[in-house]
């Protein structure tokens, strides 16, 4: 039974596919901010913490991994999930919980962000 | 050359007054007299000059006529000296006389009659001549005959060489005429067409060899006959069926009405540039879809979550909703399509130690519900944990695509068999990984096999890609590998078996070396349908 709701960060560049992927996420009862670059996004989370943080990872005025670098040093423990068009994993994507190809679907989206959760949460239980 | 010639005469005789009325007698013979006073003078003078008859007199002091006739005989350049013996006569001087037998002699009785010595002098003046116009002629006959053998023991020799010269070319090189019909057939055109000249020759070659002209068979035919000469590429047949290109050059010789022809083997050349042309056209292509399908990703994803977000919202009646799942599941199709074409292209990246043993276990799992359904029976061996130096997602993409190719041939259920482990290359003395996925599906067909790795092929119809062979090709090349397969009938059943092969990480896996003989028996026995 859920009693707070949960808090997604979506960062990428277009909006139309921004808006698209947070009306998704909305379905599955998530509270979903967006941003439209890195440092927007930099910003939107010293205003209102949140639970996770999805990226796209080519932006212009820095890319997904280069957020998921700041995001760590502040806040390491807060899963950071790359997005992408391109199925390479960036060199320095290790400083994201996850790599996820756009092609992969909503339903794997979902599915991927509900598992990184509640492994957060479990050993705080 | 011999009316130059000046005959001389020589005239012996010990009394001078007789010289003078033999010199006055044959003044008009146009021959130059000699005068000898004795038989031993008359000798000193023959051997100076040339003397085509000798006028003796028998009675001489010394040596007397007979006498120095004797000596002239034994001497070879005066054996066949015309004599005319002077003597009075004497039954045994012409009985004598008549004893010479090679040689011209004659005699001329005392007294002289003028008429008669200088009719007999000049037979013999005559025969001398006409012998020595002869000899002459002889003999500038002899040396035109033989210069004649030798220029024409020469040319044969060059034609011989040429001849021998044709026959080494490699090219075929042939003479007809206009209508084509043969009059010479080398044995490069014998090697290269496969017919004997003699089966061929007298023939019209271009409709034996289904010569296919480049432009109308006319017009090459016209320039031959303007031009002199026509060069231009041919298709033609060799006798076995097998077709031929050749890079033709004719030469039409007007004279004769004959076309010299010389053909040259170019077909390996142009398979040669074909297969180039075609690789490079599929790198191209390769990259091209590589790029398109990366643009086609971004708003494909937009794409497919307002698919998702229409098929869930509340509104939508059950027709509605049944359009928008049709919608969603082509685009899980491009998708898929996209997914597969990125795969291939695909930019450096750091490599890493890749366990493939934990890489076949994970695509595996993810077949898993698959394996499940279609009721197939997994047996998975390794010998080794097979540590590659690599891009994990590439070594999943070729695997994944392996063994779901091998779920997809068995709708029916079946054995799925993975093999894995280690074997000593001799070659470049590495310690490849030899991975095997055995299938007891449907099978390739032959007529298939040779295309299986090329894109956009696929057995598959609507559900393949024709990608997935073609981009794990293109992996395990990148990676120095390679990848074979087997595909029997055995007992009523097909037996279909992709190996690939690549190079190991490093030696640290000492243990494993033995496995070599165990996988390929494995392997063997598999593919053997046991």
């Amino acid at each position: 039974m859920e009693t707070d709701p949960t808090f997604i960060l979506c960062v990428d560049d277009e909006q139309l596919p921004l808006t698209l992927r947070r009306l998704v996420l909305e379905t599955q009862g998530y509270q979903v901010l967006t941003a439209r670059s890195a440092p927007d996004a930099m910003r939107a989370l010293i205003q209102q913490p949140v639970d996770l943080v999805i990226t796209d990872q080519v932006m212009p005025g820095g890319t997904g991994t280069e957020l998921a670098q700041s995001i760590k040093k502040r806040w390491p423990d807060l899963p950071v999930i790359l997005i992408s068009g391109i199925h390479e994993i960036p060199s320095d994507a290790l400083y994201a919980d996850l790599f996820i190809s756009k092609v992969e679907g909503p339903a794997a989206l979902c599915t991927k962000i509900s598992a990184i959760l509640s492994a957060r949460r479990c050993p705080q239980d | 050359m011999s009316e130059t010639h000046t005959v001389n005469i020589l005239m012996v005789d010990d009394q001078p007054a007789k010289l003078l009325s033999y010199e006055a007698i044959l003044a008009d013979l146009d021959a130059n007299l000699i005068k000898a006073r004795s038989g031993r003078e008359g000798l000193e003078l023959l051997l100076k000059h040339d003397v085509a008859v000798v006028l003796l007199d028998v009675s001489m002091p010394e040596i007397n006529g007979f006498e120095m006739a004797d000596m002239m005989r034994q001497h070879p350049r005066f054996q066949k000296t015309a004599i005319l013996f002077i003597s009075a006569v004497r039954m045994t001087d012409v009985d004598r006389i008549k004893g010479y037998q090679s040689g011209a002699v004659d005699y001329i009785s005392v007294p002289v009659v003028p008429e008669v010595l200088r009719a007999k002098v000049s037979v013999f003046v005559d025969l001398h001549r006409k012998t020595r116009e002869l000899e002459s002629l002889n003999r500038e006959l002899e040396t035109r005959v033989e210069q004649r053998t030798r220029q024409l023991q020469e040319s044969e020799k060059l034609l011989r060489e040429r001849a021998d010269l044709l026959e080494l070319a490699s090219e075929a090189i042939l003479v007809r005429d206009l209508a084509g019909v043969l009059t010479y057939w080398n044995a490069g055109a014998e090697a290269l067409y496969g017919w004997d000249r003699n089966e061929i020759l007298g023939k019209p070659v271009h409709e034996i060899v289904e010569t296919e002209f480049p432009a109308e068979s006319t017009s090459s035919q016209s320039t031959l006959i303007n031009d002199g000469r026509w060069d231009g590429n041919l298709v033609q047949k060799a006798r076995d069926g097998r077709e031929v290109i050749v890079a033709s050059r004719q030469v039409f010789k007007k004279e004769v009405g004959s076309v010299l022809e010389i053909n040259r083997d170019i077909t390996a050349q142009i398979r040669a540039e074909e297969a180039l042309r075609q690789t490079e056209r599929l790198a191209a292509m390769g990259r091209v879809a590589g790029i398109i399908a990366h643009e086609i990703n971004n708003p494909l994803e937009a794409i497919t979550n307002a698919f998702y977000l229409l098929r869930n919202h509340p509104s939508l009646d059950e027709e509605a909703r049944y359009y928008a799942q049709l919608g969603e599941a082509e685009l899980a199709r491009v998708g898929h399509i996209t997914k597969q074409t990125l795969g291939f292209y695909r930019e450096s990246q750091h490599p890493i130690n890749v366990p493939i043993a934990g890489l076949l276990d994970e695509v595996l799992q993810l077949q898993g519900r698959l394996l499940l359904v279609n009721k197939i029976v997994l047996d998975k061996k390794y010998f080794s944990d097979g540590q590659i130096r690599g891009i994990p997602v590439e070594l999943r993409q070729v695997f994944l695509n392996l063994i779901s190719n091998a779920i997809q041939a068995m709708p029916d259920g079946g054995k799925l068999r993975i093999r894995m482990g280690t074997r000593w290359n001799e070659a470049n003395g590495r310690t490849d990984l030899c991975i095997s996925v055995c299938d007891t599906g449907m099978g390739i067909k032959p007529e298939h096999a040779k295309h299986l790795f090329e894109p956009f092929f696929t057995t598959k119809s609507t559900k393949g890609t024709g990608l997935g062979l073609w981009i794990s090709k293109g992996i395990i090349q990148k990676y120095e590998g390679t990848i074979q397969f087997r595909s029997i009938l055995f007992k009523g059943r097909n037996m279909t078996s992709f190996r690939v092969i690549l190079p190991g990480v490093s030696p640290a896996s000492k243990g494993f070396e033995n496995t070599r003989n165990v996988i390929d028996e494995e392997t063997e026995r598999a593919s053997l349908g046991n």
